[in-house]
């Protein structure tokens, strides 16, 4: 099967999970497994970057809305950014943008959590 | 022996001994000199002889593992023997005139009892030979057989030379044979291996039999060397007889009495080697048990169960690694234990200081505390109070990997030695075959159990499909729906509304298998009453969402598109819930319907709501509507690359002219060339609607 990876980093606030290949039923538990620890460790201010994101499964999208409840009743929230035209469209279909922060840049999301903070 | 053959052997030697006793009793009379009788009466004694031994010899048990029972049968025939002589030395009337150097009897019931005697004698001192040749062939080497066969020519030999009849010219040949028979006796008598595999109540058996055995030959052997009653009978009775029983019976004596040195030597080790044999059993015992027990349970209660028997252990348990999903880690689980308690292997399992597990699964060997109390690994058991005193824990390891860990206990310190370990690991081999056999039975009856579940929910699926399409003059419909797996997430349906309306409705529910067939269900059901009571596509949509969002899971949605054809008005209805636009081919215009609408089961009411659209469309005759699913947009060439949406309204433009199920044939095809080998990933979904429009417009 086609391979699915998730890199974690920390920043000031936030932290990024980078996305990389093929995200459907299979590879699903992989960012569960992932965000469950963010969620552990307190840690609500998630940006996920989905640069390297070849495609996303309905599954995949299921696993953002496993967690968006719990991160934002904890003033946080999972902010998306990097899609792909073809990913976005799989988003976007799904009416996901209504739901989520879609940016182009993971910076932009960036600024969005620092600009949060201090309002 | 058949009961001829033993027959003969006991009546022939009887009438040569009769014959001997009628000579015999005519010889003390009557003086015959050397004549050619003597010549025949000797032949008769030796055929006799002969004949006995054959008689002798087809009553040994010849039974393995029953040389004490032999040996007892050998001390009682030769102690009746001894007692015997000793009753006829004192019956009256008896008695030898002594001429030269013979002795010969005074009357003929003193013949009667040398032929008696001498055959009593001759009888036990058989049976003591072929006994012996039983105990020193009991473990043959090289030469054992030799050996044996030579003392037993020598023995013959030198009997023969001391017929009367060789005269004393050949005198220095017996006691050559003598001496050379000595020699062989010794050699023969340290075959003592049969006593190493005897029970230690069998040595101590042994102990004593040898020793009134060793007294009764050496008793014998002194009878017959010395001038006394026996000596004189058994002479004139035959002179190679005194030699044979003289020489057999110092066997017997040299036998026994190394026989009883060899024994009394052994017995300290008799316990180590009946333990080894119930060890050797009981490994034997689960061998057996790998392949007649199957049930998991009872496999692993017989494990510890055998596990104390085997190092007779006073407590033992099993624990095995228990495989979660990946990502999880990995943790053991106690399935048996013998004479411990749940609470108390919790308790030494669970204390921060127990690393015995660790140290196990690290090093992959057995892992011995003699002391437990003072070594530091273990210290933490014995300050919990339980009679553990040393303590061995084996690994089960299966390619390579620690799937469980055997333990057992004893309540002295140094209570395992050296073969615990060793039997112990051998055993836990045996273990883990066990185990992994009845795991991956288990595993089968499992996977056959999902499959037959599977099967269930695969006819639910199919009958949730709708079985009759639409049959309206108005509309041309073909649809099919194939799932990857047994059970798809895909659906449609159809429903027949008032005003000559006709609903479509297609959708995918996130998620496959079985709990998307039961979400498939309900949706079902939710459409089928809610387009009843509503108009309104985007209406029933956001009622539709409300109902589902109560049972659907957190991670699921369903995405949904539902058009309703009016015939009356020639106009279409349509909203969608996330799911793929609609493709309309109106002439030679192509468009994707998609009016803005979220996924069922993302969001509740409000943000629903306002979300949401509803679009009008005009139909046309000749219009084309496809409705799909994302396995044909997202269908995947050799390189990765997707089928798209271009690529489907293109070919829609260029078919629209075919029948519906000529155009739905014609994408099935055309989407399965672009896979190639391949093949389809995904449920995979079509619903064609060709517009005829109304009967008066065309």
């Amino acid at each position: 099967m086609s391979e699915f990876k998730v890199q974690h980093r920390d920043g000031d606030g936030f932290s990024v999970l980078e996305l990389k290949g093929y995200l459907d039923a299979h590879t699903a538990p992989d960012l569960e497994t992932n965000l469950q620890r963010l969620l552990t460790d307190k840690k609500f201010n998630i940006v996920v970057n989905c640069r390297d994101l070849t495609y996303i499964s309905s599954a995949g999208l299921g696993v953002f809305m496993a967690f968006i409840e719990d991160v934002r009743k904890n003033k946080g929230d999972i902010k998306l950014s990097n899609m792909s035209a073809k990913v976005y469209n799989v988003f976007d279909l799904l009416g996901f943008p209504v739901l989520y922060e879609i940016y182009k840049d993971e910076q932009e999301a960036i600024t969005k959590f620092r600009q949060g903070r201090r309002a | 022996m058949s009961r001829l053959k033993r027959a003969i052997f006991l009546i022939v030697p009887l009438i040569l001994l009769m014959a001997v006793f009628v000579f015999d009793v005519v010889r003390i009379t009557v003086e015959l000199g050397d004549s050619g009788f003597s010549l025949l009466r000797e032949s008769a004694v030796i055929g006799a002889m002969v004949f006995l031994y054959f008689l002798l010899e087809g009553t040994g048990t010849k039974r393995p593992g029953a040389a004490t029972k032999e040996i007892g049968r050998l001390l009682i025939i030769v102690v009746g023997t001894i007692v015997f002589i000793g009753l006829v030395q004192f019956l009256p009337g008896l008695g030898f005139s002594e001429a030269a150097d013979t002795a010969v009897p005074q009357n003929s019931l003193t013949v009667f009892f040398s032929l008696t005697l001498s055959v009593a004698v001759a009888a036990s001192s058989l049976v003591g030979l072929l006994t012996i040749k039983e105990l020193v062939y009991h473990k043959r080497k090289k030469g054992t057989t030799r050996n044996f066969i030579l003392y037993v020519t020598l023995l013959l030999l030198t009997s023969v030379f001391a017929m009367p009849m060789f005269g004393n010219d050949l005198a220095f040949l017996g006691t050559l044979g003598l001496v050379l028979s000595i020699i062989m006796i010794v050699v023969n008598s340290f075959r003592q291996n049969w006593i190493v595999f005897l029970s230690r109540r069998e040595k101590i058996y042994c102990i004593i039999y040898s020793a009134l055995l060793f007294a009764a030959f050496l008793a014998l052997s002194l009878l017959l060397s010395n001038r006394t009653f026996l000596n004189k009978a058994v002479l004139f009775f035959s002179v190679p007889l005194e030699r044979f029983v003289l020489i057999n019976s110092m066997y017997g004596a040299v036998y026994f009495g190394m026989a009883f040195v060899t024994t009394l030597f052994h017995l300290p080790t008799a316990e180590i080697y009946e333990r080894k044999q119930s060890e050797l059993s009981s490994l034997h015992n689960l061998g057996r048990l790998i392949t007649q027990v199957f049930d998991f349970k009872d496999l692993v209660n017989t494990v510890t169960k055998m596990t104390r028997e085997v190092c007779d252990a006073r407590s033992a348990w099993l624990e095995l690694v228990r495989e979660e999903k990946r990502g999880a880690a990995e943790h053991s689980e106690v399935v048996s234990r013998s004479n411990i308690s749940e609470q108390e292997i919790s308790a030494i399992t669970s204390h921060p200081d127990f690393v015995l597990r660790q140290l196990v699964t690290d090093s992959r060997k057995a892992l011995l505390i003699d002391e437990v109390g003072s070594d530091r690994r273990t210290r933490h058991i014995k300050e919990l109070g339980f009679p553990i005193a040393s303590l061995l824990s084996v690994p089960l390891v299966s390619h390579d990997r620690v799937i469980g860990i055997l333990h057992a206990t004893k309540s002295i310190e140094f209570g395992f030695d050296q073969d615990d370990t060793e039997v112990l690991t051998t055993f836990a081999d045996q273990v883990t075959i066990a185990v992994e056999n009845s795991r991956l039975i288990e595993q089968s009856l499992e996977r056959e159990r999902f499959r037959q579940e599977l099967m269930v929910a695969q006819q639910m699926q199919k009958r949730l499909l709708p079985q009759r399409f639409p049959d309206n003059a108005a509309m041309e419909v073909a649809a099919i729906s194939e799932p990857s797996l047994e059970v798809g997430g895909d659906y449609f349906d159809f429903v027949r509304l008032e005003h000559d309306r006709i609903g479509v409705v297609i959708g995918d529910v996130s998620g496959k298998g079985v709990s998307a067939a039961f979400y498939m269900a309900e949706v079902k059901g939710i459409f089928q009453s809610l387009s009843k009571i509503t108009d309104s596509p985007r209406e029933l949509l956001i009622r539709a969402n409300q109902t589902l969002i109560e049972s659907l899971e957190r991670n699921a949605f369903i995405s949904v598109l539902y058009a309703i054809f009016d015939v009356p008005k020639s106009r279409l209805t349509l909203a969608r819930a996330g799911h793929c636009p609609m493709i309309l081919i109106s002439g030679e215009k192509k468009e994707l319907i998609r009016p803005n609408g979220l996924g069922l089961g993302l969001t509740e009411g409000e943000l629903f709501m306002t979300s949401t659209e509803e679009r009008n469309i005009s139909l046309k005759v000749g219009d084309l509507c496809l409705f799909y699913t994302d396995g044909i947009t997202e269908a995947r060439n050799a390189e990765g690359e997707e089928f798209g949406y271009e690529r489907l309204v293109d070919l829609c433009l260029q078919i629209r002219k075919l029948p519906a199920s000529g155009i739905q044939d014609r994408i099935l095809s055309e989407i399965r060339a672009y896979c190639g080998k391949n093949g389809l990933n995904d449920d995979l979904t079509l619903v064609v609607v060709k517009w005829h429009g109304k009967k008066s417009e065309g």
